[in-house]
């Protein structure tokens, strides 16, 4: 990609205007700029502005912006209180190389249908905030994108929660065919479906028919798996076709729901 | 637009524009060690250490390194050439094309994990890629350097 103008924005204000008013374009992780054959008219790079971190924040986990995959996959934050969930979920991405390279921030904010993390954020019941103070549901977001130009602050999680990421690649470089996650909230289940090839997706129905039962029958879990293969819309790419997708992706579920039941 | 870089210890100002990657850059200041491949942030031959963590110099824009530490393999050099002899013992270098990237990524995993198995150190260096497929080789290789380091 050529980048026709250049800045580095010492505060979130600068950065801001940057974006609203000359219409810049936020630069995250950057791994994916080689590879893109547009022209960037102003590219406002988010290195610098303090957005690497994983922190608690009263009952929350707060992810800056341009934290990178790599920190994530070995944060022991995350580890104490999501198990591997974390670790699953990046570390088929490439190698470590990349992964020290590529951002939360620039994932989301790129509603990536092939994205790993997207899918295991909006299980989890991310918020995204965008800078001065917006907070949107996560899964809203990838749904419908942004209505004006924005800035990626940091993603809201909860402090902790029980949940499973499954996928299925052809290579470990390549992108998932097709990938989900569930999580249990505490008082409800969420399920998650990516890469379909389209972008991540609640499975509403599903959600809705295992209710609020924490101890789900594998009968439930197989009627989910079967509600949630039917109330999404699976694309043919020359990755898989939309059947294999969809018959993956019934076992995907199953297993996660079965690993966060235990 | 100029930058400085301190790479393997020297300082260097080279000129970039704002949307080159760090490959380019480096070639271009004469470290011609870090090699091409994919481009595309794929295969891992371009790695380089930028304040000591492995990055796809592919994949890296080179502004963003300005006033950072890069570490090619010639700035490990000593470590690099130690770790060859078990390279070449096992029979595990072929054309070599790979083989500064993923020397430096070995060199990474050995400060970054402490006495790692054998699945570790796949997954560790599963973003280097060696187009003559001496993988089983390099295993022994690595197996074999790290138990001779930890002795």
């Amino acid at each position: 990609m050529e980048i026709l103008e250049y800045a580095r924005p010492r505060s979130m204000d600068e950065a801001f205007r940057l974006i609203r008013e000359r219409h810049g374009t936020a630069i995250g992780g950057a791994a994916w700029l080689r590879t893109n054959t547009k022209t960037m008219a102003l590219g406002v790079d988010l290195a610098g502005l303090g957005l690497e971190y994983i922190r608690e924040a009263g009952e929350r986990i707060e992810i800056g912006a341009m934290t990178t995959y790599r920190e994530l996959e070995t944060s022991q934050l995350f580890k104490a209180r999501f198990g591997p969930l974390f670790e699953a979920t990046v570390s088929h991405v490439v190698g470590i190389q990349l992964r020290n390279i590529i951002t939360v921030g620039g994932t989301v904010a790129g509603r990536y249908g092939f994205s790993d993390l997207n899918t295991t954020l909006c299980a989890l019941g991310a918020k995204a905030v965008f800078y001065p103070g917006q907070t949107v549901d996560l899964a809203d977001f990838i749904e419908k994108g942004a209505e004006t130009p924005f800035l990626l602050e940091k993603i809201l999680l909860p402090a902790s929660m029980k949940a499973s990421y499954q996928q299925m690649r052809i290579s470990e470089n390549d992108f998932p065919i097709i990938n989900t996650a569930s999580a249990w909230t505490g008082s409800d289940w969420r399920i998650a479906v990516g890469s379909r090839p389209a972008a991540t997706r609640l499975c509403k129905k599903a959600m809705s028919l295992l209710g609020d039962d924490p101890y789900l029958s594998d009968e439930k879990i197989v009627a989910a798996a079967h509600a949630a293969t039917a109330e999404l819309q699976f694309g043919s790419d020359i990755r898989a076709s939309a059947s294999y997708r969809r018959e993956t992706l019934h076992v995907l579920i199953r297993r996660a729901l079965m690993e966060v039941r235990g | 637009m100029i930058i400085t870089l301190h790479i393997n210890g020297k300082e260097e100002s080279v000129e970039c524009l704002p949307g080159e990657m760090l490959t380019e850059v480096l070639r271009r200041a004469g470290y011609l060690e870090v090699k091409k491949g994919c481009d595309t942030g794929n295969c891992g031959v371009c790695t380089v250490l930028l304040e000591g963590k492995p990055v796809l110099s592919c994949s890296y824009l080179a502004i963003r390194a300005d006033g950072k530490e890069v570490t090619t393999i010639q700035g490990l050099a000593g470590e690099a050439k130690k770790f060859a002899q078990f390279l070449t013992a096992e029979g595990a270098d072929q054309c070599g094309f790979c083989a500064p990237g993923f020397a430096l990524t070995v060199l990474s995993m050995k400060k970054e994990l402490h006495d790692p198995n054998e699945a570790e150190i796949r997954h560790y260096l599963a973003g280097n890629l060696c187009r003559c497929s001496g993988y089983e080789g390099q295993i022994r290789a690595i197996k074999k350097y790290l138990e001779a380091e930890h002795a």
